[in-house]
């Protein structure tokens, strides 16, 4: 077995503590000016990546982070993980239950703020291909992608803007988490299924990833589910606890992802599933959830948004026309759906559009989504860069527009 | 709310001739002497002159045989026969035996009772051990869950609990843990996350307490406590736990079908594994 020789294991250690250190404190900046942590994490990944450091030091920039090929690969191991882990904590935050009880305003609002943006994110994509600079040629996962990612929600940002606004427990608020967490739900099996299509053409049909997408989803969240609800107390009266939940919940996490990269769908829609599957659990208490979140959000969430400024170089890559043509589709997409659904499920004008304003925002899942794009070469840099620039924009604009929207009512909206 | 609304007027029980029919109809019984109820023995199968003879001879040996007791028999599907029998005698409270746990096939797809509560458009009473000398609910556990329908729930266990001579009833509030999680992402401050936990927690206590100020509980002492679960499935472990004798749930917001099942939530959790007696409380005025 090869190992990484000195300097190189010098230059994985001193990258990941600078990336940390480094995310920790462009975070907390931004979190002070009332914006999400992600925006700074990301600027702290411009700022060390190729479009400032690398483009003024060099030099400094080489030494520090790619030295050499075999630390840039250990580093891309890390990365990896990280993204498996960040999509098993988003799965394990979806509430099935709540999804399952969502009354008639809730349901509305989740099907057309899935539907609609999604259907104007294929349209456009498809007829409109030329709009997004150079992508992958095929024109209908291209498509797809483009009306996926239009559909997407960040359910952290909006619980956390909903919190501040004193929201979180009135109907709209309620509305919002609901939808958010079915269109998170739909989405990532969507994409599954687009990255399988990539990934799978040359072995087996669409058909196939349907197939392999749906039946892994089903197994894992009826038979799946169940198994590892019953034998949680097993494990949690045998083994030491919660310690014994960190190493097993995210040992699943791996194995779900090793078996869906092996047939073909990405590694994260395992992850994903078999989050879903453990937060379902009676068994699993919130501290127990905390742990592990609080392992993957606060070390290997940075790591991974801090490295999307090392791959892109978001200066070379701004393109107007495609930021805006991206934004303006994710703006009208989302909340003319989301108001639709909202008004269709009997809420008020005001009450509609904060919905979706809520649901408008993207944060984190969207540069996930565009990374991973990014890499299967769905997209090219300068759309991956606009999606970025999309992601923080609709997050930082959800809370001012939601405070405007409702915040002077906020007294008399109906209590869940 | 008035005093009339606070009474189970009519009592439907589900009679199947069962090795329990007895203590069904021993717990009835009680139900009328407690409630000052009219009862409605429900019969769904081909009536035979066996069976006729013998629920007879029960009726009239607790001596239940007059203006206040009437039996109907019908043939038919068992559940809408007796939801739609409800449904045309206005029952207040249906009561079933039933089976603690079912097996998997039969929980999917539905015993009897199960069925019932879940469509029941009436409070319902599920026994899981029918007494031929029953002797009442003296330990009741009962949802304290922020919902509209919490008060009505509260205020009919109070009465039950009054009725049947309790000391004390357990209300459990229930934290869903899955909406406070989300309170502590990477954006909190732990104090910050604590607090807002905090004042969510206080706003579920203000209107709890207000509701018990609201309440007519005589002597009886209210304990409550907060649990942080999923809702349904803490109380019902908290029943267990403490073997209270009575559960009292506010009845599910719509039916309850097969998904419900395959991805429970609330009652399902109780009603997959009834850990005593239970007790769904249909608000009217929630309809």
């Amino acid at each position: 077995m090869s190992v990484l020789s000195h300097s190189e294991n010098i230059s994985v250690i001193l990258s990941l503590g600078l990336m940390l250190i480094a995310a920790r404190l462009f975070g907390e900046f931004f979190r002070k000016l009332k914006m999400p942590l992600v925006v700074g994490e990301l600027i702290a990944g411009v700022v060390l990546g190729p479009s400032l450091l690398g483009y003024f030091y060099p030099n400094i920039s080489t030494i520090i982070f790619t030295q050499n090929e075999h630390a840039a690969i250990a580093l891309s191991g890390i990365i990896n993980i990280s993204i498996i882990m960040l999509l098993f904590v988003a799965g394990m935050e979806l509430n099935l239950s709540l999804i399952r009880q969502q009354g008639k305003a809730a349901f509305s609002t989740s099907v057309f703020g899935l539907i609609i943006p999604l259907a104007m994110g294929f349209a456009i994509g498809y007829f409109g291909y030329n709009l997004f600079g150079e992508n992958s040629t095929d024109k209908i996962a291209f498509a797809l992608f483009i009306g996926t990612s239009m559909a997407i929600s960040a359910l952290p940002v909006i619980a956390r803007t909903l919190l501040d606004l004193n929201l979180f427990r009135t109907k709209v608020g309620s509305i919002i988490i609901t939808a958010a967490m079915f269109n998170d739900l739909i989405g990532w099996i969507l994409f599954s299924v687009i990255i399988g299509m990539l990934k799978g053409s040359a072995h087996h049909s669409l058909l196939f990833t349907l197939l392999y997408t749906i039946g892994y989803a089903l197994i894992m969240l009826t038979a799946g589910r169940f198994f590892i609800n019953k034998s949680m107390p097993w494990a949690e009266k045998n083994f030491s606890w919660p310690g014994g939940f960190l190493s097993l919940s995210l040992g699943l996490a791996f194995l779900g992802a090793a078996f869906t990269e092996y047939i073909g769908l990405h590694a994260i829609f395992g992850a994903f599933i078999i989050g879903i599957s453990i937060g379902d659990s009676v068994h699993v208490t919130e501290k127990m959830k905390d742990n592990v979140s609080q392992f993957v959000t606060n070390i290997f969430a940075p790591l991974f948004f801090v490295s999307i400024g090392f791959k892109v170089n978001f200066l070379n890559h701004f393109d107007l026309q495609i930021t805006l043509v991206v934004l303006i589709l994710a703006i009208v997409g989302k909340i003319s759906g989301a108001y639709l659904g909202a008004k269709l499920g009997g809420l008020s004008n005001k009450e509609s559009l904060a919905i979706g304003f809520g649901l408008n925002a993207r944060g984190a899942m969207e540069i996930i989504l565009a990374i991973l794009a990014l890499q299967a070469k769905l997209i090219g840099e300068d759309l991956f860069v606009a999606i970025v620039i999309m992601a923080v924009v609709t997050s930082v604009l959800a809370g001012p527009m939601l405070n405007w929207l409702l915040k002077p009512k906020a007294n008399t909206i109906e209590t869940n | 709310m008035s005093n009339k609304e606070l009474t189970f007027q009519k009592i439907a029980i589900a009679i199947a001739f069962s090795p329990r029919c007895e203590a069904m109809i021993a717990e009835a019984k009680l139900l009328q002497q407690t409630f000052h109820s009219q009862l409605v023995f429900v019969h769904v199968g081909k009536k035979s002159l066996q069976e006729e003879q013998y629920l007879k001879h029960l009726i009239h040996r607790f001596n239940l045989d007059g203006a206040t007791t009437k039996i109907i028999w019908e043939v038919g599907d068992p559940v809408e026969t007796i939801l739609q029998i409800c449904q045309e005698h206005k029952i207040d409270l249906l009561v079933a035996g039933a089976l603690e746990k079912e097996g998997i096939i039969k929980y999917f797809f539905g015993g009897i009772s199960r069925q019932l509560s879940r469509k029941a458009k009436c409070s319902m009473l599920m026994l899981t051990e029918p007494k031929i000398h029953p002797t009442g609910f003296k330990h009741l556990v009962v949802e304290g869950t922020d919902h509209p329908k919490t008060e009505y729930t509260i205020a009919k266990a109070v009465e039950i609990a009054r009725a049947f001579g309790s000391k004390s009833i357990d209300i459990i509030q229930e934290s869903d843990e899955n909406k406070l999680a989300l309170i502590r992402s990477e954006e909190f401050k732990e104090k910050e996350a604590d607090d807002h936990k905090e004042a969510l927690h206080k706003e579920e206590d203000e209107k709890l307490k207000e509701i018990l100020r609201c309440t007519d509980c005589g002597e009886l002492i209210i304990k409550t406590e907060r649990i942080e679960g999923k809702p349904g499935y803490v109380i019902s472990k908290f029943s267990r736990d403490k073997e209270a004798d009575l559960l009292i749930l506010n009845s599910p917001d719509k039916p309850m079908n097969l998904l419900d099942r395959v991805f429970p939530h609330d009652i399902e959790y109780a009603l997959s594994d009834l850990p005593c007696n239970l007790l769904i409380i249909h608000s009217k005025d929630s309809e």
